[in-house]
């Protein structure tokens, strides 16, 4: 038996053999197939975010080799300042590959990672680098809604990554154990998969941990492997206040040093309809946190601190601590979806503020006006009288395409 | 509808162009133009509900005060749509730095929709309004004068307006019908005010709209063009809401806020409009209503003073479900 690594030794070299993540898997392929027909997709750079040990990296690395791309990567280990960056990374973007590759490809591991204070500018630096990139760039991040990474996000294109279902890890432990010649019950392997939640990664470490060397494996050996400490992520945050039975408990999650209640508050808000399915129990726990939300408003207009505890209570406890509170139930988490949905709808928003800015200088009015007073009106015109409405437009200075993007997306 | 004219909205086609084309708000119309005859104002508020006509009046007074080049002496501002106190200063500021061409001794100063202004932006435009007095007059728009602080409104000559009489309202309707050529019916006309009230401005524009199916302009034609207008996205959300399926009304909410633009308090505002609207098809009983205008009531409250309109909007629509669940 050799002393590689497993994770790297199975690491897939094709991207076909990448596990799960199919639509992930698509949706970076098309972008990555545009590069390689000499052409420049909208964004630069794909941002691949999704929980450790799901299939980020080892999906970019199995695309480099099936298209023959050398690829040059950082990760959060490495000494990241903007200086480093810009050595390592911005000469190499810039001249195409030598050594026989077809072509480049830069990634930036955990840029969730990087320290704000310790890599001074190394997030501009990674901005600028998409900017200038002629090859493609891609980043991967746990926590891709990270407040620091807001500017870098817009600039990327959104890749999420769920964890790898129960079935495919079976079936990636089941060959290795083939091909290292062990024997292992399928009990064994289903442990070790339910202690990794969806962690390829880790699955594959805690098999080659105990099985080492070994012909046979059992659930006896699986009792010598410490826990892995998961890093408390916003999900298990969540989950601990969804499950918390006193007000303590809930509120505790708010004494980690780490503790970012703006993100918590998005999270709580994503996930509270699918913890809490019943109609009593949802309304109690939105009204929590709405109450929350009011006080957060004080703070932002009077800067009066003093008021936050308030605020964090009822956004744990005030959301766990219920009347109507059903069983705690296992659920998946999301990530919240609000803020996709902003980053998405973006350009739109764009093209309708032209238009309302039209109608606001022709009939005196404020721009929400303009949307709510006007524009339906102008919409159902152009909608039952295609030639009146077209005149309309010409009246306001509006493009028919702009005016048609538009009407598209409303109906 | 007319050939020959260039084709524009009727509500600003249509708009008076002088205080003497004005048929309604009587006594406001007789007053402002006392004040055109002696080329003297003081600072005036128009208060009143949308369509009465308020920015009407004060376009009208600039064109009579100021003839047919009043626009070189009218600043027209929106407080909606000027970022902050700061952005309005300074342009008042460069603005009534120069005197005013012409007879009349200063410059006028529109600032519409100034009740959407904080409390302490008013604060800023009291100074302002004391400040610049000797070049410059305001005057400022609002639906609800309540929210114009004391000292401005001190400093205000107030004119309240009044929602437009049914008769005045179907004698604008019926000119415009014949100046466009365009045949309206009774039921037509009555139509169009059980949408719109003393709303002069949502009734020429569903008339407008009405008028461009091609057809007769008669119950069936403005109902058709009603259900239109208001987005139908405000209805589902609602019905999706009231029967319980919260997770598919929180998208239709977040599709409202990013695709259509619509504020958190727009969105309010929609929802209330559909819930009190005669042609309703939610059927919620009449009691259920006037629960539901005392949560709307209570979210409005919480969306102004809170940080984040989607929480705040999603803690009505999981509320919705408990009232869908007791009258549905």
């Amino acid at each position: 038996m050799s002393t590689e690594i497993w994770t790297e030794k199975y690491r897939p070299r094709r991207v076909n053999d990448v596990v799960g993540n199919r639509e992930a898997k698509e949706k970076f392929l098309s972008w990555l197939k545009v590069w390689l027909a000499g052409k420049v997709p909208s964004k630069k750079a794909a941002l691949l975010y999704g929980p450790p040990g799901c299939g980020k990296t080892t999906l970019v690395h199995a695309a480099a080799e099936e298209y023959n791309l050398e690829v040059i990567e950082m990760n959060a280990s490495d000494v990241r300042t903007a200086n480093a960056l810009s050595r390592v990374i911005k000469t190499s973007i810039k001249e195409r590959s030598l050594f026989g590759y077809k072509g480049k490809i830069v990634l930036l591991d955990e840029v969730d990672g990087i320290n704000l204070r310790e890599d001074i500018g190394a997030l501009r630096a990674i901005e600028s680098i998409i900017s200038e990139t002629i090859v493609p760039v891609v980043l991967t991040a746990n926590n891709p809604w990270d407040p620091k990474l807001r500017s870098l996000r817009d600039k990327c294109l959104l890749i999420e990554f769920r964890p790898i279902p129960s079935y495919l890890e079976l079936r990636v432990l089941r060959k290795i154990c083939e091909r290292e010649g062990i024997r292992a019950s399928d009990d064994v392997l289903r442990a070790i998969i339910k202690r990794n939640k969806g962690d390829l990664r880790a699955c594959i470490n805690d098999l080659q941990a105990i099985a080492q060397g070994k012909k046979i494996i059992t659930l006896e050996d699986l009792r010598l492997l410490g826990e892995r400490s998961h890093q408390l992520s916003m999900f298990d945050i969540v989950r601990q206040v969804f499950l918390a039975k006193k007000c303590s408990e809930a509120k505790a999650v708010t004494l980690n040093p780490s503790f970012d209640y703006q993100m918590f508050m998005q999270y709580i808000h994503e996930n509270l309809p699918y913890q809490y399915s019943m109609p009593e129990a949802l309304a109690e726990a939105y009204d929590a946190l709405s109450k929350a939300d009011v006080i957060m408003g004080r703070i932002k207009k009077t800067q009066n601190w003093g008021l936050l505890p308030y605020a964090l209570e009822l956004m744990t406890a005030g959301v766990a601590i219920i009347k109507h509170k059903p069983r705690f139930r296992f659920v998946r988490y999301s990530f919240p979806e609000k803020l996709r949905i902003l980053s998405k709808s973006k350009e739109y928003r764009e093209k309708l503020d032209i238009v309302l800015e039209a109608i606001k200088k022709k009939c005196h009015l404020s721009k929400s006006k303009a949307n709510i007073e006007i524009l339906p009106y102008i919409m159902v015109i152009y909608e039952v009288n295609k030639e009146e409405g077209k005149k309309l437009l010409k009246w306001l200075g509006v493009s028919e395409k702009t005016f048609k993007e538009i009407l598209d997306k409303r109906t | 509808m007319s050939e020959s004219h260039e084709i524009e909205l009727w509500v600003e086609k249509y708009r008076p162009k002088t205080l003497d084309e004005m048929i309604d708000q009587e006594e406001i119309v007789e007053r402002l133009k006392r004040f055109v005859r002696e080329k003297a104002l003081p600072h005036l508020l128009f208060a009143g509900p949308p369509g009465t006509g308020k920015t009407t009046a004060a376009l009208c007074l600039a064109h009579d005060l100021y003839g047919e080049n009043w626009r070189a002496n009218v600043l027209e501002l929106n407080a909606s749509d000027e970022r902050g106190i700061q952005v309005i200063r300074e342009r008042v500021k460069d603005y009534a730095r120069t005197v005013a061409l012409g007879e009349v001794p200063f410059k006028l100063v529109i600032l519409d929709e100034a009740d959407n202004m904080t409390s302490d932006a008013q604060q800023a435009l009291r100074r302002m309004m004391e400040m610049y007095s000797r070049t410059a007059r305001f005057c400022l728009i609002a639906n609800y004068p309540s929210k114009i602080i004391e000292p401005i409104q001190s400093r205000c000559a107030i004119f309240r307006f009044q929602l437009l009489k049914k008769e005045d309202v179907f004698a604008r309707l019926k000119y415009i019908c014949e100046q466009e050529s365009v045949k309206i019916t009774e039921d037509g006309l009555e139509a169009i005010w059980e949408i719109s009230g003393g709303d002069l401005r949502r009734a020429i524009n569903t008339l407008q709209a009405a008028a461009a199916l091609g057809g007769v302009v008669d119950e069936h034609a403005v109902y058709k063009v009603v259900g239109k207008v208001s987005p139908r996205e405000i209805r589902e959300l609602l019905k999706l809401a009231l029967t319980g399926n919260f997770i598919k009304a929180r998208s239709k909410l977040r599709e409202l806020m990013a695709y259509y633009g619509l504020s958190g308090l727009d969105i309010l505002k929609l929802i209330h409009r559909e819930i009190l609207s005669p042609k309703s098809e939610l059927g919620l009983p009449e009691e259920a209503k006037v629960e539901l205008i005392d949560l709307a009531g209570e979210i409005n409250f919480r969306l102004v003073e809170g940080a984040d309109e989607e929480i705040q909007l999603s803690a009505f629509l999981a509320k919705l479900a408990l009232l869908g669940k007791k009258y549905l």
